[in-house]
């Protein structure tokens, strides 16, 4: 059974990575069809020479930086007072929102803006898709901070306060360096999530707030073409990069 | 005492106002007349509701759930016995369970357009097929039900994979060893023990899958060509092109119930096994 | 904590790098425009242009219905004109700042939707038809053409209510603006009959999908197809002989808009027959600008796809722009068909 289990696992993760893959190697095809002809980079040329695609990339990264810091900000303060004292309805909340149907959130973020900007007369913008990002985040980081803070004992705060520490410098010099391996995983989940997520940005996108996913999608609308090979290439690397560090940074 | 409270604070006003509000404006459009270009417009009405039991609005939220049973169901499948090699390899558990996890990290539009990639008429499989002189004209394997379905298990694999694992990892090895010393063969001990024992797993996993697949947008709409109508696209066309804010409200409204009743069951569940 | 006023800093020079100049925001059609019309235009005014595209009224509505879209210059097709008045999101143009205006094509100058030119400026016009590839024999020549079996999951038609729905009417002998309901309702039967038969609903998109084979045919509008053609001489198109729609995309300015000036002058530059001319020519579409014609090459100006002859042109009927109730009607089948 064991060697069945074995051949299994690799076909198992060959069925993961191997469409990804494909999409890799095919992305330095200097064909446009999935005929091979020739090693080329010229698709990669061309995402550089498109300066929508790299103004959306730009957005991209501003709303994705903006939105983790915010949210991991409030996510891990909330997650340490909750672990002072829980409160069922603020985690049946957050545990609702990241059960929400992606579209439902769009729509409703929508549907709120909208409101909004009847009396206020502004506009969607790049801050109506950082404050959505943020919607769906704090959840995400609550719950991996709290979890962090499960293995910490109690101890740890009353030994601190024993010492003459108030509430604040406990928090502060004893637990928040604690749980730093656990805020830095809560952050780099909230800016994976943020950094891809396409159906709530596109809802409440802006004139001047496409990103990387909404060009992406637009393109594969269009038909498949190398360029979204390159696209999603570069993508997985850098987030392939990103993980690395973190698991760094985790073993450290 | 204080300071857990402005601690706490800030979540509260974020998600009131940036989850609670919109959810609730949404619920309030859903008693609404549509606007006539977009937007809504005074009469209140029971008519959107009344426009769910309509038979063709009916049958996308029946083949919703079926397309995320079936989902799930496959996941489950695939997933249980890489759980099941992952827990019981000696050497190198974390290095296979961050391979399994690493799709999920790259992008989930990628991972859907690399699908559209190899399905599609001139894709890979079917150039490869017809290199090899297996078929003469192109498989339509794209812009339909399996496309969609094949889109939506690859994407959620993962999070069957881990809770399973989570469980049987945790599993007391001298259980499934009694089995075999009472004589069980190794397919019995399977499903006889093991299954079972897994089962907070399974079900964890058949949650975290289900619901986002009940729920699933961009899937549907990139490979089923839009003549696979789910309930995601369903919502996102009324608040587009349809034009119909009220109804697409009032079919969120209805989604939300469902996700809202599937989660609170499983959670009372949980919390019952574990009292 | 050293890495976090990193990013903080990070993100304040972000924001920082906004440009001075003005700008001025236009919503378009995807490949209506030269390569170079915008980025001359930016030049010459110095202005900076954030041009995006879309490829449906629907999607442009959508945006701009609420009135706080933060777009400028938008392009719709004319039977969305009335729609947009109503619901007050348009700007009156001021003549004074459009002296490039009597270049228009005479027919355009008066047209039955805005008879003073006071909303719109009319752009492109174009008709809808079948795009085909020349190895379906006998060629497509009749709507009807599109219900045969043997073009299965290779036919795609237009994700627009209105062209899809007028399709269905003319195939059953009906006119193209017919908003009886009964009327209405045979043509959604006529489009659920055909839906197996379609790869997906879809529109400029499917220009690629013709060029490289996925598709064989599709309903499509004349410009489309013939960029499609210009790209692969082996399709054709066709103006069906049941009838068929003429439409007519205008320049209009959005009331929201708090650049008036700028929009006017970029509508006046539009106006000018040297890019229009450039614009028609790239994009081959045919443009309403009369003066601009007569500066087009040989064969472009008398490409029977884009400029049809006499006989033909007879055959179109121009779309008639559609009473709430009626675009109700329309909305909530075009829901209906799509669900099914």
């Amino acid at each position: 059974m064991k060697r069945w289990l074995a051949v299994y696992a690799v076909g198992f993760l060959a069925f993961l990575h191997l469409p990804l893959l494909t999409l890799a190697v095919f992305s330095f095809n200097s064909s446009r069809f999935t005929v091979w002809e020739h090693f080329s980079l010229e698709w990669y040329r061309a995402i550089f020479r498109d300066p929508q695609l790299m103004e959306a990339t730009w957005n991209s990264i501003i709303i994705a930086v903006c939105a983790t810091l915010i949210s991991t900000v409030v996510g891990t303060l909330c997650a340490y007072g909750l672990w002072k004292r829980g409160s069922r309805v603020l985690m049946g909340t957050l545990y609702l929102s990241l059960v929400t149907p992606e579209i439902v959130t769009g729509i409703s973020l929508l549907a709120l803006f909208q409101w909004i900007f009847r009396w206020l007369h502004w506009h969607l913008g790049l801050y109506t898709v950082i404050l959505a990002h943020v919607a769906f985040s704090i959840a995400y980081v609550v719950i991996v901070v709290s979890a962090r803070l499960r293995t910490l004992s109690r101890s740890l705060e009353e030994a601190a306060m024993d010492l003459g520490a108030n509430e604040w410098g406990a928090f502060c010099y004893v637990i928040l360096p604690a749980l730093a391996p656990g805020i830095v995983a809560g952050a780099l989940l909230a800016l994976t999530v943020s950094f891809d997520d396409y159906v709530i940005t596109s809802m409440v996108a802006g004139v001047d707030s496409e990103t990387l996913p909404m060009v992406i999608y637009a393109m594969a609308r269009r038909g498949a073409s190398p360029v979204i090979n390159a696209i999603s290439a570069l993508v997985t690397v850098f987030i392939g990069i990103l993980i690395l560090i973190f698991e760094r940074v985790r073993e450290a | 005492m204080r300071l857990r409270f402005w601690f706490v604070m800030p979540t509260w006003v974020l998600m009131a106002g940036l989850f609670g509000a919109p959810l609730a404006i949404v619920f309030g459009y859903s008693f609404l007349t549509r606007g006539y270009y977009g937007g809504v417009a005074k009469p209140w009405t029971l008519e959107n509701y009344q426009r769910l039991f309509d038979p063709l609005y009916a049958t996308i939220l029946l083949r919703s759930f079926i397309m995320a049973f079936a989902a799930t169901g496959l996941c489950l499948l695939l997933a249980f016995p890489a759980a099941l090699f992952i827990s019981r390899s000696v050497k190198h558990k974390n290095l296979y369970l961050q391979l399994v996890m690493l799709p999920f990290w790259t992008s989930f539009l990628v991972r859907t357009y690399a699908w559209l990639f190899l399905l599609r008429d001139t894709g890979l499989i079917n150039t490869a097929l017809q290199k090899l002189g297996i078929i003469h004209s192109p498989l339509p394997l794209l812009y339909n039900d399996g496309a969609v379905l094949l889109g939506l298990v690859y994407a959620y694999l993962p999070f069957m994979v881990l809770p399973i694992y989570a469980t049987l990892e945790r599993l007391d090895p001298s259980l499934p060893e009694a089995a075999a010393d009472l004589g069980a063969r190794p397919w019995a001990t399977l499903l006889r023990v093991i299954v079972p024992l897994a089962r907070p797993g399974i079900i964890a996993g058949a949650v975290l899958v289900f619901i986002p697949c009940l729920g699933a947008f961009l899937t549907p709409d990139l490979l089923g060509g839009g003549r696979t109508v789910l309930v995601g696209n369903l919502v996102q066309n009324q608040f587009t092109t349809g034009r119909d804010w009220p109804f697409g409200s009032a079919v969120s409204a209805l989604l939300m119930l469902l996700v809202t009743l599937l989660v609170w069951e499983f959670l009372r569940r949980e919390t019952e096994h574990l009292s | 904590m050293n890495r976090r006023y990193f990013l903080l800093g990070l993100a304040a020079l972000a924001g920082c790098s906004r440009d001075s100049r003005p700008h001025l925001n236009v919503y378009n059609w995807s490949a209506y425009v030269a390569p170079d019309t915008i980025s001359n235009f930016e030049a010459e005014f110095g202005v900076r242009v954030r041009y995006a595209t879309y490829e449906s009224n629907e999607e442009m509505l959508a945006k701009v219905v609420t009135g706080n879209s933060g777009w400028d210059v938008v392009f719709p097709t004319y039977t969305r004109l009335k729609p947009m008045l109503d619901y007050g999101l348009l700007q009156p143009l001021r003549h004074e700042w459009l002296p490039n205006l009597p270049n228009l094509d005479p027919r355009f100058r008066v047209p039955m939707w805005d008879r003073e030119l006071q909303w719109n400026v009319p752009y492109m016009w174009f008709g809808t038809g079948i795009a085909y590839s020349r190895s379906v024999q006998p060629a497509p020549r009749r709507w009807a053409d599109l219900w045969n079996t043997r073009l299965k999951g290779r036919l795609t038609m237009l994700d627009d209510p209105e062209d899809m729905l007028g399709a269905c009417l003319k195939k059953i002998g009906l006119s193209f603006n017919a908003t009886n309901p009964g009327e209405l309702q045979r043509a959604k039967q006529e489009a659920l009959a055909q839906k197996p038969l379609l790869q997906a609903y879809l529109n400029a998109e499917v220009r690629d999908q013709l060029v490289s084979g996925d598709v064989l045919a599709a309903q499509l509008w004349a410009t489309t197809a013939q960029q499609a053609i210009d790209a692969d001489p082996n399709l054709a198109f066709a103006y069906p002989e049941e009838g068929f729609p003429f439409y007519c995309d205008c320049a209009v300015i959005l009331r929201e808009s708090e650049r008036p000036h700028l929009a006017h002058q970029f509508l006046n530059y539009l106006l000018r027959p040297k890019v229009a001319a450039a614009a028609a020519d790239y994009t081959r579409v045919a443009t309403a600008n009369g003066t601009a014609k007569a500066l087009l090459p040989d064969s472009t100006r008398n490409c029977p796809t884009l400029y049809p002859p006499e006989e033909v042109f007879d055959r179109g009927e121009w779309a008639q722009p559609l009473t709430p109730e009626a675009q109700r009607l329309r909305d909530r089948i075009w829901t209906e068909i799509k669900s099914s």
